[in-house]
């Protein structure tokens, strides 16, 4: 197929969708996040965003690597692995100002492609009872869309979105291909993720195909696809070993800013578990050691999380499950969990809604009244903590709908889902 | 074709007026409390006894902690404010900590000074001046006077969520035995620039000494009650309908 034919093509099919009201609503709104975005943070925000951080990451990168995780070079710390710094490299080198804006055209063209690979993943992982045609697909990618982690993320200049891509591409080829060689490079790309944004670094246990037979009553593991998993997700990460070596201060700094520095101290709106538990300690002054909290908080839901996957009934798709598991644990467990990050949780949720049943007890108790909220309120529990942090700093309400979620997808591994028992 | 035209005038637009305004970035420092105002500070916790320990026994006897134990306030009162384009000055009167409902008489008379453009510090500034080793007061836009002030290895101007000031003192880095032990201070300012909330901390985040603004604005009880409300209606209301859905299914 030439450029021609392509581009034809997509025109048709642009135009298919704008006649969904819905679509164009979402377009709309889409474009006004993006030039409020613009405005907002070139005009207004000029030094509070997370751009700025990359774009002096990218700077110290050219210039003095083993300053790379020296806090005083930056607004607010650099926490990834060190390998990700060279993807700052070039928003330095045009400038602050063209950099943000070819930041975020990069962003309005990955969401683009975030939208037709949902659409793709969903049309391959939608059960039969669904409807037919595709208008609640288009009504939910437009929901994502319209979303306000969206305007958010766009007006921080931040990387969730290359995350989601790389999320859903891996999903993607998990799902549509069989082969080894396929599952080595759907792990890699994962690996890529972890790479760029360590948020997506407990999907990784949840690669190995390991199962609890209920009828045979034995576990099942299939030692050569999973360990073919783990390397694949694995090297892209062992890259940062090199530099490591090389550098051995960077693997200090990126430890302490990491794991053992003064960072958890901070009271602030953060909705993981982990610091809501930390608040409640810097609030109530009760001596505590935030990395005990967090490694207690990872074994409780990590190991509920695994055990849940572990004895799943389900066998059809299960490694949606396993993303969301890895991502819910994720949020819940590190420190900092932030609007933006939500955009790396809703599409599985929408991907969720179309692979469970359409009368799904699942979907409507645990995983729409979830969408709903991370997609348009929980930017306003922000405002409230704002308000009240004085009194009350514990932004929970997020907390609440993760663990909602996380009780729901649990639920659904281990009994199934009722309405998929009668049909 | 109009469209691209458009389309292209538009985002050329957009550029130049954000280059003419990225360019301008100089702030007009203020002070964010006004004359006649009273501002007042509570101890919610206080420890002696790591307080002798880690800055001697006269660590109370004068200076901003001076009298300080558990449950004692302290007051200020603005008498002036000048602000010009070389300084800022605030004069206030100081009634010290006391357990006392009724303030009497003042105490003492201080002011605080500041210079209107941050470059005017010649050196790496410290507030060791003070014995809380931070100000009760600062310049706003509080976040952009602290993030512009150039300040000594001691203190970190963290401006992510709520502007804060982070001091870490290693054990004797001011002098031989002062501090005995490395101590840490999260100071954080509300949005006029006054000491909202001081932690100070030893090893482990053990908290030896909390200072807060003793202030409820209007909007904090109906809002705490309206969310409360809020979610209890909505507890019931799901609890309800789930019966009900129950109810329908038997």
């Amino acid at each position: 197929m030439n450029l021609n034919t392509y581009l034809v093509k997509i025109k048709s099919r642009f135009g298919a969708l704008w006649e969904h009201k819905i679509f164009r609503f979402a377009i709309i709104i889409h474009g006004f996040y993006f030039i409020l975005s613009m405005v907002l943070t070139l005009i207004f925000f000029r030094e509070q965003n997370d751009f700025l951080v990359y774009y002096k990451v990218g700077e110290v990168f050219i210039h003095d690597i083993n300053d790379l995780y020296n806090r005083a070079n930056y607004l607010w710390p650099f926490r990834y692995f060190p390998i990700s710094a060279i993807f700052f490299v070039p928003f330095y080198l045009v400038g602050f100002d063209l950099g943000f804006i070819l930041f975020n055209f990069m962003n309005l063209l990955l969401n683009i492609l975030i939208c037709i690979l949902l659409y793709k993943i969903i049309l391959h992982i939608k059960r039969e009872d669904h409807e037919r045609e595709d208008k609640r697909i288009i009504l939910y990618i437009s929901l994502f869309l319209m979303s306000l982690p969206n305007l958010f993320n766009y007006i921080l200049g931040q990387i969730n979105l290359y995350i989601t891509l790389l999320i859903l591409l891996s999903l993607f080829l998990f799902l549509t291909r069989e082969s080894l060689k396929w599952d080595f490079l759907s792990s890699f790309i994962l690996g890529i993720s972890v790479l760029i944004k360590p948020i997506t670094i407990f999907m990784i246990p949840f690669l190995l195909i390991l199962k609890f037979e209920d009828k045979q009553r034995k576990f099942k593991f299939d030692i050569l696809r999973s360990l073919i998993r783990i390397i694949g997700v694995i090297l892209p990460l062992s890259l940062n070993l090199f530099l490591f070596l090389l550098y051995p201060k960077l693997w200090e700094g990126f430890l302490a800013t990491n794991f053992t520095g003064e960072e958890p101290i901070i009271l602030n709106h953060s909705f993981s578990l982990t610091k809501i538990i930390i608040n409640f300690c810097i609030f109530y002054n009760i001596s505590y050691n935030p990395l005990l909290i967090l490694l207690l908080i990872l074994f409780i839901i990590g190991g509920i999380g695994f055990l849940m996957y572990i004895f799943r009934r389900s066998n059809s798709h299960t490694i949606v499950f396993a993303y969301l598991f890895g991502i819910l644990i994720m949020l819940l467990v590190y420190y900092d969990s932030w609007t933006h990050h939500l955009l790396a949780l809703t599409p599985l949720l929408v991907l969720l809604i179309f692979y469970l049943p359409r009368n799904s007890e699942i979907t409507k108790n645990y995983v729409k009244p979830s969408f709903f909220f991370f997609s348009f309120f929980d930017l306003g529990f922000i405002g409230i903590w704002f308000i009240t942090q004085n009194w009350f700093p514990f932004n929970f309400a997020s907390t609440v709908f993760l663990l909602i979620l996380f009780y729901g997808s649990s639920k659904f591994c281990v009994t199934g889902d009722i309405n998929d028992q009668k049909s | 074709m109009k469209q691209k035209t458009f389309f292209f005038n538009f985002i050329l637009f957009f550029l130049l007026i954000s280059s003419i305004v990225s360019t301008v970035t100089a702030f007009e420092y203020r002070i964010g409390v006004r004359e006649d105002q009273e501002l007042i500070w509570k101890c919610n916790v206080c420890n002696k006894i790591n307080m002798d320990i880690i800055f001697g026994s006269d660590w109370d006897d004068s200076g901003i902690f001076n009298n300080l134990s558990q449950g004692k306030r302290m007051k200020w009162e603005i008498n002036s404010v000048t602000i010009n384009e070389t300084n800022i000055n605030i004069n206030f009167s100081i009634w010290e900590w006391t357990s006392e409902n009724i303030w009497g008489f003042k105490d003492n008379d201080s002011e605080l000074d500041y210079f209107s453009n941050q470059s005017d510090y010649s050196q790496k500034l410290n507030f060791s001046q003070y014995s809380s080793f931070v100000p009760f007061l600062f310049p706003v836009p509080v976040g952009e006077y602290m993030g512009g002030l150039s300040l000594n290895e001691w203190y970190d101007v963290d401006n992510r969520v709520l502007p804060t000031l982070n001091v870490e003192i290693r054990k004797d880095e001011i002098l031989p035995g002062f501090p005995s032990k490395d101590i840490q201070i999260i100071a954080i300012y509300n949005d006029h620039g006054i000491l909202n909330s001081y932690k100070l901390y030893i090893k482990s985040n053990v908290v030896i000494v909390d200072i807060s603004l003793d202030f409820l604005p209007f909007y904090v009880i109906p809002t705490l009650i309206g969310l409360t409300t809020i979610i209890s209606l909505s507890i019931i209301f799901y609890i309800v309908k789930k019966r009900k859905t129950r109810n329908i299914l038997k």
